[in-house]
This record gives structure tokens, C-alpha cells and sequence, in this order.
């Protein structure tokens, strides 16, 4: 025992991960609606390969066709394949989400964590900055630094990371507090394991599981604001097949043409649903007694 | 101290935070304008003038100073109530701003009297039918409102209800030959204070689409929030106590479960007139309603950064003061919360 005392450096223990997953079996809600999650994501990735027409080919001899055989969702203003520019505009709309959120997580836990550990002066100014962030709508916040940033999809996505970060630092910032004062952290502090060891092996595991919930729900949102910020003409441009984009460029057609428009909405309808139901899974398998605002009551 | 004296305390705190938020939110606006590439000077001045223009730009906007009196003096102007210049019109943003305010309350107004309307009862159905299929279909719609496109559903609403069946008005906020005199700036209302009762219809009928679409996403949050709220009371002691005396499911929930739920749900409603007024920016311009939604979109797409981050400056100001009247509402109807805030005898 002294000999332990003595060489504290040396010493494993084995972090205490706690499972909270149910090991219940899927249902086949969950199955359908994971299932769709991962299409869709397989679609962003291959989608502009296996388009059946160019996405970006002009074919002024014929706009605004109907469905049929050939054009499966017809063609848009310019003549251009809906189906294939569908195809590829997920890549923009969806992995530009996905980045988005995964960047915004990684930036919150991060600055969650120096902020729990760092006292109380750093702790109280980042959380301050991230009140101030977050009395913002993200839609508003994002649409002023795309603006100013210069109107394009990377001027969006780099917004809606500066905008949507804090959200995720004051929720990891809360549960890293939670978990610091617990037992084994406080076990592992006495037998002097290193400041970084104890909050990578010890205290992060054991707090992230509402952010992974968090972030899961917030990729059906972002891909809402996305392509809102397209659509109003602060984000991706003209050409681009992202689905927002697409939605402006149909507008036109309103009247003789309403598929143009319908399409690319209902694919971000669907695809922004399918990511919320996913999330909406995921929280009730990691953590049942997490309420949120499509969450449940409080047993 | 009296109850009083203590919550008029809370409410100057919760005043001082609010403030605190406005120049957070100004602080941020400041660092957006000079995050804009380039020469602001130039930008400001716009693409047209002449050198010895951007010059007196330069120097009017103080640029020739050093950041942080940039920053002072950028405050100074907030302070006097000046948003910034449209490099497009060339005109106060919030000279056009204050013309545009009122269209936006109507629409905003509207849509929150649709949502509590229909979000309400669909959430008690949602209670009373706990777990059940009802409930599920209600969550199931819920989560679709909220993943719906703003703008998508405009466009398509548009072109079903206007355009196809002809039921209703494209856009516009009321029909040329029908208005009345301007004196709030809401059609509706200038309409009844003029008597003009077809003008009215008129502009009830042009205010339909829009304010049903700005209301469909928060259907679903008030319906979720209106649910969880009852079937936490519904599981309290008091409700068993109520069941037990015989009382129908349906009656301990519009007359039991309801009234003591309703703090979360007014709450809900006054933050959303924030977010609803930053959401007409997707709204307005498709219906072409004058409102401040519309005049953002229209700067952006006119690339008028500076008017811009006027509005977004504003419309930041407008969120932060809806939620710290949520504050003060929650604060008043629900003894619990004044109980817990001000240690006020519940």
C-alpha cells in the first residue's frame, strides 16, 4: 500500500465509465428511422456519382419539364435534371450540417472544459459570452456573420459554428461540473492522477452523453437554417445545388412549374425530420429522464 | 421587505441583465462589421463613390480612430438611436425600420394567437391520451412542424391555397383601392379604426397565409411544451386526489391540469414573439408583406451589409426584451416561481 502511495505516477486505475444505455432491443421505429438517417448520409456521400444526369448541364431547349421516365422529378429553369441536382445538393445541405454540428460540439466541449476547470474569473467570462451568443436566435446570428463574412456556403457553415457552439459548452459545461464532484473523480484526484488524464479518462466519458444527444438533434435543425440562409441569399450561390438555393431558384417558376420548388423543400423536410426523429431515439435510449423540447415529461 | 418591494427587485435585476445582453448583443454586431473584408469605409460609403466620398465616410464613421474608440464611439451612436446608414437607399436603417415595425407585430400577433390556439388544445390531447396512439401522432406531427422550411411552406401554400384554388391573397398586405388612412401601420387595425369593415376582411384575408405559416413550426414546440407541462400535473398528488372523487380524465384536464400548467406555456408565448419576429425574414418577403422580416431579406440579397447588422441588431434587442418579459410574466402568474426567485411566500 505505501509502496502505491509512493509511485502515484504508476498507478491504472480503470476509469469508471457509467452505462446508462438500456440494453433493450431496437424497435422497429428506431430501426426505420436510424436506417434513414444512414441513407441519407450515404446519399450525401455518393450522390453526385450516381446522378443520372450532369447537375449543372443547361438545356435551354427544355426547361421546366414535367416528371417523366427520362427526368424523374423534371427539369428546372434553366433545363437543368431536379433529380440529379437533388442528388447532388445533398452534399452541401446535409454534410454541411453534419460539420456544422460535429465542429460546434467539438468547439463547446472543449471550451467547457477549460472553463470547469480553469476558476471561477474564465469561468464567469466564457459563460457570460456564451449568454450573450445565445440570446441570439442562431438564424439571426448566423445570417449577420454570413452577411459580413461575404454571402457563400462556407461563410454560412463558419457562422452557424460561431453561432451554435455555446449551446453546446453550457450544456457540457454543466454536466463536467456534475461529474467532477462525483466519487471516483475525487478518488482519482487523492491518488494524484494528472489534470489531463483526470478529465479525459475520467470525467469526459462519463459527461458526454447528453452532448452526443444534443448534437444528434441538432443536425435535423441546421439543416433547416442551412438552407434558410441560401434561400435568402446568405449562403450558398446561384449555381449550387443546395437544396435552399434550389428552393429560391424554383420560386420563380411558382406558377406553371410548382414541382421545381416542391421538390428540394420536401427533400429538407424529410431529411431535417429523419435527423430529429433520430435524435429523438437516441436520447430515449442514452437517457430517458433528459427532457428537451420534443422530449418527455418527466416520469 | 414586501412581496412587492422584492419582485420589483428581481425586476430591476432582471432589467440590469437584460441590459447587460443588449450590449453583448452590440459588442458582437461591432465585431461582425469588422469582420466584413476590405475597406469598411469603402463598404460603407458604397461601390459608386468617389475617393474624397470614402474620405468623409471614413472620417464621419471615425474609422480614422483607433478600435477602441471605434468602439466607443460605435456605442455613442447606438445610444442615440442610430442603427447605421443603408448603403442602397442611403437612408437611417432605422428611419425605414420604424415604418416597418408595426406590418411585423400584426404578423408576429397573428401567428401567436394561431399556435396557442391550435398548439394548446393539440398538447391536452396529447396529455390526456398519455403514451397512447393520439399521443404519439400528436409527437409525430410535432416533430414534422418543426422540421418543416418556413420559406418551402410559404411558396407551397402560396401556390396551392392562392394560386390553384384561388382562395386567398398572393401577397401584399392589403388590396390597392381597399386600404384605410395609415395611423398604427397594421392593416387590420387601421382598417376597424377607419369602419372600413371590406377593407378589414380584406386584410384579415392577406394576413391568413403567412401568419399560418410563421405559426406551423411553434405549433409543434407549444403542443410539446402545453403536453409535458399537464402530464407533469397530471401525475401529482392533487390529480389522484381529484380522480379519485370521480372526476372524468377529460375534466381534471381542462380544469385541474390546465390552469396550474399554464406558466410554462405563457412563458413559451412571449419568448416566441421573439423568435417568430427574427423568423419573418423567411415569411414576409414570399408574402410581400412591408414588414422588417422583409426589408432584412431584401438587404441581404441587395448585399446592404451595414443594414444588415442594423436589423440583426435590433431584432437581437427585440428577442432579449421578450424573454425577460417571459421572465417577469412567469415571475407574476406562478407563486411557485416567485416563491423561488424572490422567496416569496408561495
Amino acid at each position: 500500500m505505501t509502496d502505491l502511495l509512493q509511485r502515484p505516477e504508476r498507478l491504472r486505475i480503470r476509469p469508471r465509465v457509467r452505462r446508462r444505455t438500456a440494453r433493450r432491443r431496437m424497435t422497429w421505429s428506431e430501426l426505420a428511422t436510424y436506417g434513414a438517417v444512414l441513407v441519407l448520409l450515404v446519399l450525401a456521400v455518393v450522390g453526385p456519382w450516381i446522378a443520372p444526369h450532369d447537375p449543372y448541364l443547361v438545356d435551354q431547349r427544355n426547361t421546366l419539364l414535367a416528371p417523366s421516365g427520362e427526368h424523374w422529378l423534371g427539369t428546372d429553369g434553366t433545363g437543368r435534371d431536379l433529380f440529379s441536382r437533388l442528388l447532388a445538393g445533398a452534399r452541401p445541405s446535409i454534410i454541411g450540417a453534419v460539420v456544422t454540428v460535429l465542429a460546434a460540439a467539438t468547439i463547446g466541449v472543449v471550451v467547457a472544459a477549460i472553463a470547469a476547470t480553469a476558476g471561477r474569473v474564465v469561468d464567469g467570462i466564457v459563460m457570460r459570452i456564451c449568454e450573450v451568443v445565445l440570446s441570439l436566435p442562431v438564424m439571426m446570428t448566423g445570417l449577420g456573420l454570413a452577411v459580413a463574412l461575404g454571402p457563400s456556403q462556407k461563410s454560412a457553415v463558419i457562422a452557424l459554428i460561431l453561432a451554435s457552439w455555446p449551446s453546446f459548452a453550457r450544456l457540457a459545461r454543466s454536466e463536467i461540473r456534475r461529474v467532477m464532484v462525483s466519487p471516483h473523480v475525487e478518488a482519482a484526484q487523492v491518488l494524484g492522477v494528472s489534470r489531463w488524464r483526470l478529465l479525459t479518462k475520467h470525467v469526459l466519458p462519463n459527461s458526454l452523453d447528453t452532448v452526443y444527444v444534443k448534437a444528434a438533434m441538432d443536425v435535423g435543425g441546421v439543416i433547416v437554417i442551412i438552407s434558410s440562409l441560401s434561400f435568402i441569399g446568405a449562403g450558398a450561390q446561384a449555381p449550387s445545388a443546395e437544396w435552399g438555393a434550389m428552393v429560391e431558384s424554383g420560386s420563380r417558376f411558382l406558377n406553371n412549374a410548382w414541382w421545381v420548388t416542391g421538390a428540394p423543400g420536401l427533400a429538407i423536410l424529410v431529411t431535417s425530420a429523419a435527423f430529429s426523429l433520430a435524435g429523438d431515439a437516441l436520447r430515449a435510449r442514452l437517457d430517458p429522464m433528459l427532457s428537451s423540447s420534443l422530449g418527455e415529461a418527466p416520469r | 421587505m414586501s412581496v412587492d418591494q422584492r419582485v420589483a427587485t428581481y425586476a430591476a435585476k432582471r432589467a440590469l441583465a437584460c441590459a447587460f445582453i443588449v450590449w453583448g448583443i452590440a459588442t458582437l454586431v461591432f465585431l461582425m462589421i469588422k469582420a466584413i473584408p476590405g475597406d469598411e469605409a469603402q463598404s460603407a460609403a458604397g461601390i459608386t463613390a468617389t475617393p474624397a466620398q470614402v474620405e468623409q465616410v471614413r472620417h464621419r464613421l471615425g474609422l480614422d480612430h483607433s478600435l477602441p474608440v471605434q468602439y466607443v464611439d460605435y456605442l455613442g451612436r447606438l445610444a442615440h438611436g442610430d442603427l447605421g446608414t443603408s448603403i442602397v437607399s442611403f437612408r437611417p436603417v432605422r428611419e425605414e425600420l420604424t415604418e416597418r415595425i408595426p406590418a411585423s407585430v400584426e404578423l408576429v400577433g397573428s401567428a401567436m394567437l394561431l399556435d396557442v390556439l391550435v398548439g394548446v388544445p393539440l398538447g391536452m390531447l396529447a396529455a390526456a391520451r398519455f403514451r397512447r396512439t393520439t399521443d404519439n401522432v400528436v409527437r409525430w406531427v410535432a416533430i414534422l412542424a418543426s422540421a418543416v422550411p418556413l420559406f418551402w411552406l410559404g411558396l407551397m401554400l402560396q401556390s396551392f391555397v392562392g394560386l390553384k384554388l384561388d382562395l386567398l391573397p398572393l401577397s401584399g398586405s392589403q388590396t390597392i383601392g381597399k386600404e384605410s388612412p395609415r395611423v398604427t401601420g397594421m392593416a387590420t387595425v387601421d382598417a376597424l379604426l377607419a369602419g372600413n369593415l371590406s377593407g378589414f376582411g380584406d386584410a384579415v384575408a392577406h394576413l391568413v397565409l403567412p401568419a399560418v405559416t410563421l405559426s406551423i413550426p411553434f405549433i409543434g414546440f407549444v403542443s410539446r411544451i402545453t403536453r409535458s407541462s399537464i402530464v407533469g400535473t397530471l401525475q401529482s398528488d392533487f390529480a389522484s386526489v381529484v380522480r379519485a372523487k370521480g372526476a372524468s380524465e377529460s375534466r381534471i384536464v381542462v380544469r385541474h391540469a390546465l390552469p396550474n400548467s399554464l406558466g410554462p406555456i405563457v412563458t413559451f408565448a412571449a419568448l416566441q414573439f421573439g423568435w417568430m419576429f427574427s423568423a419573418t425574414v423567411l415569411v414576409e418577403s414570399i408574402f410581400g408583406r412591408p414588414g422588417v422580416g422583409s426589408y432584412l431579406a431584401d438587404s441581404v440579397t441587395q448585399k446592404d451589409t451595414f443594414a444588415v447588422l442594423g436589423l440583426v441588431l435590433f431584432i437581437g434587442t427585440v428577442v432579449a426584451v421578450a424573454s425577460a418579459v417571459a421572465d417577469m410574466i412567469q415571475l407574476l402568474v406562478d407563486p411557485r416561481i416567485r416563491a423561488a426567485q424572490v422567496g416569496a411566500p408561495a
